[in-house]
């Protein structure tokens, strides 16, 4: 996002909108955009609050592109074809089958909520937990932003790019969950910057998600709200 | 996207704040599914739904109109809606039922009583989906008071600059918490915030 500050006024309405923090006032050039900072999520523009209509979408090049991609929810991805940062994950599991009996569905989203994260941190995190052989959500953006799926290594242009959040995806077999959690601790005090943690898991017969307990096993924490698929889509997804 | 999950707050103020989403699945069920969107908003509305939104197109201010957000309803969108009690919850999951849209339903809120709400209405929980909370540099964090407001658009498109700024001009009296609270749903295009919770923390706050 750009100022035309043929146009700017400098009145500041703007400032405190921006997610991120990255209008500035105290430039030589009076309300100012810090261009490495900004995310291009497109909050200062679509709230129509600029008297002058001074605030403007440049043109975006690659790599500056998935700044928009992560960060403006209005942006649809390719890999994904939804709006968002992700993907349909357990939202669709009673048609998708996605995480299957036996299953857990793990997500990092770095940068969230509202910190923000640089690649560089995002990578770090992915080949932390690639070292357990886990295979990253095809579907989810993050991955075809990767050089190498497999150790989780990114595209170098993209290390130093800024974005709200980023999702690094995957499901793993039940046995896993422990091993993966316990690099994460080992890894979250490395960034500089947060991640919200999920985790997800197809009910059982005995009314349980099964990830609870491994959770709670390990002694972590668990939010008493969460996100629930009734299981009202059709065709209802059949397992073997 | 997991947009819904991850809000902060206590038991007792997230007793009032559940998140209704409806959603096509590619490939699956999403050719045709526009109609049946907008079925889900129009049952939303029904039930007295907090606010609406559409994750694809943007809300109803950046549509201009709600008439505008359900006449432009397209195939792949996800569509939104909150509501502040278990009355509605079930009510919802009722019409919904009934209704029988065959997309995918997924209800936010406390695990325990959204369960408690699908055994009323007869239904099984199908996956559930738990926050682990936020790890890293949390130092980074806004307040516990700020994130229980800005968590609910998980896009985090609402800046804890803009709550501090409105939580003060309720405290100068210049403004009601309710009128914070629908300034501040603006930015949020999927219309996820829930402005009835926004408000009463917002009074909350500033009565402090």
């Amino acid at each position: 996002m750009q100022i035309n500050k043929e146009t700017c006024v400098n009145c500041g309405l703007c400032v405190s909108r921006c997610p991120v923090a990255a209008i500035k006032t105290d430039t030589p050039s009076g309300v100012q955009i810090d261009f490495d900072e900004c995310v291009e999520c497109g909050v200062c523009l679509r709230w129509r609050v600029c008297p002058t209509d001074s605030l403007y979408q440049q043109e975006l090049k690659w790599p500056r592109t998935i700044r928009s991609i992560m960060s403006d929810v209005l942006t649809i991805a390719e890999e994904s074809q939804i709006s968002g940062r992700g993907t349909e994950e357990m939202k669709t599991n009673d048609v998708t089958g996605r995480f299957k009996k036996g299953w857990v569905g793990l997500a990092m989203e770095l940068g969230r909520p509202g910190v923000a994260t640089r690649m560089y941190d995002v990578e770090k995190v992915a080949m932390a937990v690639a070292k357990e052989g886990v295979e990253f959500e095809r579907q989810n953006p993050i991955t075809s932003m990767m050089a190498d799926q497999k150790t989780g290594k990114f595209k170098e242009e993209l290390l130093n790019e800024r974005v709200l959040s980023a999702i690094i995806e995957f499901g793993v077999r039940e046995e896993k969950v422990p091993a993966i959690l316990k690099i994460l601790e080992e890894v979250a005090p490395t960034l500089d910057t947060v991640f919200s943690l999920d985790i997800c898991s197809k009910v059982g017969d005995d009314g349980a998600a099964p990830h609870v307990a491994i959770v709670e096993d390990m002694g972590l924490w668990l939010s008493p709200n969460g996100k629930i698929n009734i299981g009202l889509g059709r065709p209802l997804v059949k397992e073997d | 996207m997991t947009h819904t999950l991850h809000r902060v707050g206590n038991r007792e103020n997230l007793q009032g704040d559940y998140v209704f989403l409806c959603m096509p699945s590619k490939d699956i069920n999403h050719v045709g599914s526009g109609p049946k969107l907008r079925k889900f908003l129009e049952l939303c509305l029904k039930n007295n739904c907090v606010t609406l939104g559409d994750c694809r197109k943007g809300n109803e201010f950046h549509q201009l109109s709600r008439e505008n957000m359900l006449d432009n309803i397209e195939d792949r969108a996800v569509v939104t809606a909150t509501f502040k009690d278990k009355q509605a919850v079930v009510a919802m999951i009722e019409d919904l039922k009934k209704e029988d849209l065959g997309l995918s339903i997924v209800i936010s809120g406390l695990v325990d009583e959204v369960g408690e709400c699908c055994s009323k209405t007869g239904l099984k929980m199908h996956t559930v989906e738990h926050s682990m909370g936020r790890w890293g540099k949390t130092e980074k964090l806004p307040p516990q008071e700020i994130l229980e407001i800005t968590t609910m658009c998980g896009h985090s498109m609402i800046s804890v600059n803009f709550i501090s700024e409105m939580i003060d001009e309720v405290k100068k009296g210049k403004m009601t918490a309710e009128a914070a609270a629908a300034e501040l749903f603006k930015p949020c295009m999927c219309g996820i915030f829930n402005t009835d919770r926004a408000a009463k923390l917002i009074a909350e706050i500033a009565g402090k």
